[in-house]
């Protein structure tokens, strides 16, 4: 082992982020731009000369958003909300919000209002996955974003730089996607805390380091194999909400062999086609990536797709992370879990909320499901 | 205070239209559950017949039916939090328990976002029901409404597409003709229901907004047919009869107000009752203005309804704050009853920024009423009744301190 412990630049960033964020801002005189996950993508902000930074507000305590958003708002808008008034964001020059439900289209309206001297863009996704036109639909938005955002930056919208960018993500992607399957084959080192410090501190730091840093990671230490007790197990929710969760499967003995929220897999599973026009490349990536709740296709094959890449995960049962007050996530949730049922797999939903849960009562939960799954893997 | 006669006949109307909902489905007409921002005028010309599963859901909680039927949406996982309307509908199709004796099963879901989200997620799971295919019209939210040609284009598309998808399912031709006769027939009585809202200018108005709620199932339900046109211009011909005699609906009124959001169903006589008792009378509400938006062309209806689905339908907090402050002073507005609905997120999120932005622009102070719009276990009337009372008290000092 190094002198230095490889693994500290990307605590370091999880533990202060806007810290970090602020030092680099200064190092490269980059505008920054917030970003609202899901699928704002990173590339146009970076190939814009911009320096994107995901904002994730499941896991924070909201108090003074409250006053200008209803308490019966998922945990991610009101998260966000909070961490601005309370002056965690001061160091981003603007904030792009995607379209994907009521909440984040209200929640741009009232940002926007309320912080006018920032840069606000809302992303327009379409939400038919299903429809032949939504791609030069979508072609469209995501060239007015790239436009909008390099007049930002004060360049001209390059897709040369563009398509440097994307080779610079799908590099970040499949050492990340490495580190995923690392967990799966040696979680005994590669915990899902591990692979998920990997995958959240790339969405905050500037891409060029962190894959440096993740270069210079002990890719080849060798740990005690899986043991046969580690329950295989498949997530479905938007973010890691309460954080700690990770720490708890990892503790209780589950391997994350899958999960589709927007800072696990599902960001990195895909990348776009490396040449060609890179906008067209993007919008690929988009239609690839596993459907998020907000979205729209055939309603049976929502199910069928989602249970379909359960059972290939190996997962012996489904942790549902549903946020409190997320529409879409509790109207998906019981035909999925059904779905599930036919699959004679096992499933769980745990609620996240701003109010914070008790991390307790979680375990307990998981526990009694790890059991339920130990009993009925072979 | 003297009832508005026109409105009896709305019991006869709603019966009508469900035994003709039931007996198209035994007929072999087809039946589409829709919402409102969906081009029904399409689905009449093609002898489709329309629903609106959230006409029905409001149906279920005026009836105060909503707690025997939302526990069973509950039961199947549906939690308490989403939309009362949704859990309702599905609630009423577990139980069977519906005034309506249910809604006839449908052959088409068909349903846009410009409205809200929800819809969708409710008509996926009807869709998964049913085992009835599903379209959505996808209206990508045009931001501060700035012009996006790419946006009409998609949307276009997806509405030109429904009359191939219409025809399939017919297996008929669309009439051209019965098309734009449809669409003249749904503009007359858009524009009537636009007319009998503009009365509410009057003082003392001649009708509130609780009978507006009430007068609205054929707007919602009808628009498209003649009965619609009947009712409508029955009704307006006895309101500019009452406006020309002075009549008000609410005895003596001392306070116009605004009802923001959607009515409290279950405790529409109550809160009627209360407010009237104290000289409250609600004149206008953003709610019954959105089907005065819904007139097309027959010119060049798929581009009519393009623009209004993307830009006039496109209901944001900027907006809705110019909206208000316009309606504050066309309807001499003493203040805004804001309902703060638990299952409508889409209409509800930004309240606190309208009233505050509304207040600063107009003068006119609101309040903020924590409810739902179809489920009671969600609030308590007496609570309701106590936020209102204080907040007339506190319009009565105002207007004590304007005089002095
Ligand atoms: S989809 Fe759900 S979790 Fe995501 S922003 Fe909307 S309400 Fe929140
Ligand atoms: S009440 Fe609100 S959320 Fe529910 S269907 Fe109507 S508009 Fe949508």
């Amino acid at each position: 082992m190094s002198v230095a412990d490889p693994w500290k630049p990307f605590r370091e960033v999880m533990q202060a982020p806007w810290d970090h964020v602020a030092a680099w801002k200064k190092k490269s005189g980059r505008k920054v731009m917030g970003h609202l996950l899901p699928d704002v993508p990173e590339e146009i902000l970076h190939g814009a000369g911009l320096f994107p930074v995901a904002i994730e507000g499941g896991g924070v305590q909201a108090s003074h958003a409250q006053a200008l958003i209803p308490s019966y708002t998922c945990s991610h808008a009101l998260g966000a909300m909070e961490m601005r008034l309370r002056g965690d964001l001061n160091v981003l020059d603007g904030m792009v919000i995607p379209y994907v439900c009521d909440t984040t289209r209200n929640l741009f309206h009232i940002w926007n209002l309320q912080f006018p001297n920032m840069a606000n863009e809302l992303l327009r996704m379409p939400k038919r996955l299903d429809y032949p036109g939504v791609r030069t639909y979508l072609a469209a938005e995501f060239s007015r974003l790239f436009e909008s955002m390099a007049k930002l930056s004060g360049k001209s919208a390059n897709t040369q730089d563009l398509g440097e960018s994307i080779r610079l993500y799908n590099r970040s992607r499949a050492r990340l996607r490495e580190a995923y399957d690392l967990h799966r084959t040696n979680p005994s080192v590669w915990t899902a805390a591990k692979a998920q410090l990997l995958i959240g501190s790339s969405l905050r730091a500037p891409r060029e380091d962190h894959l440096k840093w993740m270069d210079a990671l002990p890719w080849d230490e060798k740990g005690a194999a899986a043991s046969v007790d580690r329950i295989p197990v498949y997530v479905r929710g938007k973010v890691w909400d309460p954080p700690q969760i990770l720490d708890l499967f990892d503790q209780l003995g589950f391997v994350i062999v899958r999960d589709e929220t927007v800072t696990g897999w599902r960001s990195i599973a895909q990348d776009a086609p490396a040449n060609g026009d890179p906008i067209a490349a993007l919008v690929e990536r988009h239609m690839a990536a596993i459907p998020y709740t907000g979205y729209h296709e055939s309603p049976d094959r929502m199910v069928a797709g989602f249970v379909l890449r359960v059972r290939s995960s190996g997962a012996g049962g489904v942790v549902f992370l549903n946020p409190k007050f997320c529409e879409a996530a509790a109207f998906d949730t019981p035909d999925f879990q059904k779905g599930l049922e036919q699959a004679q797999i096992p499933s769980l939903i745990l609620e996240t909320s701003t109010r914070g849960v008790s991390m307790g009562q979680v375990r307990v939960r998981l526990e009694a499901f790890r059991e339920m799954i130990g009993n009925d893997l072979p | 205070m003297q009832p508005i006669e026109s409105l009896k006949q709305i019991k006869q109307i709603t019966i009508e239209y469900f035994t003709a909902a039931h007996s198209a489905r035994q007929n072999g007409k087809p039946v589409v559950y829709v919402n409102v921002f969906t081009p029904v005028e399409l689905l009449y010309a093609m002898d489709m017949f329309p629903i609106y599963p959230e006409n029905h859901a409001a149906i279920l909680g005026a009836r105060k039916m909503s707690p025997a039927v939302a526990p069973a949406a509950e039961a199947m996982g549906y939690p308490i939090d989403v939309c009362s309307y949704a859990r309702c509908d599905f609630g009423a199709i577990k139980t069977g328990q519906s005034p309506t004796f249910g809604l006839p099963k449908p052959d088409l879901l068909l349903v846009s976002n410009c409205q809200c989200g929800t819809l969708a997620k409710w008509f996926e799971v009807l869709s998964r029901h049913y085992q009835v295919p599903m379209v959505l019209i996808d209206v990508p939210h045009s931001g501060r409404g700035e012009p996006d040609p790419a946006a009409e284009r998609y949307v276009r598309a997806q509405l030109e597409d429904l009359v191939g998808l219409t025809e399939k399912i017919t297996g008929k031709t669309l009439d051209q003709d019965r098309f734009k006769e449809t669409i003249r027939v749904s503009r007359k009585a858009s524009e009537l229901w636009t007319r009998m809202l503009a009365l509410g200018t009057s003082i003392p108005a001649p009708m509130t907004v609780f009978d507006q709620f009430v007068a609205m199932f054929p707007i919602v339900s009808q628009r498209g047919t003649q009965a619609a046109i009947d009712f409508y211009q029955a009704l307006v011909n006895e309101l500019e009869q009452r406006v020309a005699q002075g009549i008000g609906a609410v005895e003596n009124e001392r306070y116009r107000l605004f009802w923001d959001n959607l009515p409290i169903w279950p405790e529409m006589r109550t809160l009627s009752t209360f407010l009237s008792d104290h000289g409250a009378a609600l004149v206008t509400s953003i709610y019954t203005w959105a089907w005065s938006k819904l007139a097309v062309s027959e010119d060049d209806p798929f581009g009519d309804w393009t623009q209004q689905y993307l830009y006039e339908m496109n209901f944001h907090l900027n907006k809705r704050i110019e909206h208000y402050s316009q309606l504050a002073r066309e309807y001499k507005l003493n203040g805004f009853l804001y309902h703060s609905n638990r299952s409508c997120k889409y209409l509800s999120q930004d309240i606190p920024e309208v009233r505050r932005a509304v207040t600063e622009e107009t003068g006119v102070p609101g309040v903020i009423i924590e409810a739902d719009h179809n489920d009671p276990r969600l609030y308590t009337i007496e609570s309701i009744q106590n936020q209102i009372g204080s907040f007339l008290e506190l319009l009565d000092v105002k207007r004590i301190q304007a005089a002095s």
